[in-house]
């Protein structure tokens, strides 16, 4: 698998809104506030209109996220970004997540796959690309270090 | 980003379906009548499903795959992909799913994957690789 960095999103987050037991799990909304995304190609903002990340705990103790973002580069294009991941671990290293410890990203699985649509010429190039993310979670809010596949 | 392999999938398809243009672009189904997969983990035959593919305005094609998988032990995988193909940059990419109930591929349902396409006469091979 070849990769090469697109960009690394940083986004912060609001108290979560803990929908409950529903028929496939355990599901928890977190809005977006705001955040920002740099790489070598691309930078700007994340806007915090239409964002939030859809979370469903499952019940075989994976985490399914669904993350919806309006990013908006420092030249003024707008970005819809969608991604699906999910994150696991083993017990001792989710409940520190939980307590709000910090804890080393690798101790645990934090991947997404994120997709671009934009109607902006100059960033068209995202409409049509496969990414990955490895994610950081921290406590104001998690940060992605996505890969476009080449 | 590190990944493993995780295995090479083989499709045959049916005659294509021609549904044309829809609101989202030029939608064609192809069936899969079969096929096989094999990896260090998991090796087996496809059942049998069906890729969606619509093409952009661009030219591009999105792909929406599903189909069922079936090991050489008789666990049942549902498969689905969302992909990539841009004939003009030889682009064909993919971002497989797995769900299944069999205790020993569980490991499928907490996985994420890409695959790399390759467009040959007989059907599209898929080189999978679980993201680590």
């Amino acid at each position: 698998m070849n990769t090469r960095l697109l960009m690394i999103l940083r986004v912060t987050v609001a108290t979560p809104q803990s929908i409950g037991a529903v028929p496939h799990g355990t599901r928890r909304t977190v809005p977006i506030t705001g955040g920002d995304f740099e790489g070598p190609r691309l930078r700007g903002s994340v806007l915090p209109g239409g964002s939030a990340d859809w979370l469903l705990l499952r019940a075989d103790g994976v985490l399914e996220l669904d993350l919806r973002a309006t990013l908006r580069t420092d030249d003024g294009g707008l970005i819809s970004m969608r991604s699906f991941g999910l994150r696991h671990g083993p017990p001792d290293v989710i409940e520190a997540l939980a307590r709000g410890e910090a804890v080393d990203p690798a101790a645990y699985y934090f991947r997404t796959t994120p997709r671009f649509e934009t109607a902006h010429p100059a960033y068209a190039f995202l409409n049509h690309l496969i990414t990955v993310a490895s994610g950081d979670r921290r406590n104001e809010g998690p940060i992605y270090t996505i890969h476009e596949l080449l | 980003m590190n990944a493993r392999p995780l295995m090479r999938l083989r499709l045959t398809t049916a005659a294509t379906e021609e549904i044309g243009p829809t609101p989202h672009g030029m939608l064609s189904i192809f069936p899969i009548t079969g096929g096989s997969f094999e990896g260090e983990r998991l090796r087996g035959i496809v059942l049998g499903g069906a890729d969606w593919v619509t093409a952009a305005a661009d030219g591009t094609r999105e792909l929406d795959l599903r189909v069922t998988l079936e090991t050489d032990d008789s666990a049942l995988i549902h498969m689905t992909f969302a992909g990539v193909l841009d004939d003009a940059n030889h682009y064909f990419r993919t971002l497989p799913r797995f769900e299944t109930a069999a205790p020993k591929y569980a490991f499928l349902n907490r996985l994420l994957a890409v695959g790399i396409g390759e467009a040959h006469r007989d059907g599209p091979v898929h080189t999978i690789e679980e993201i680590l």
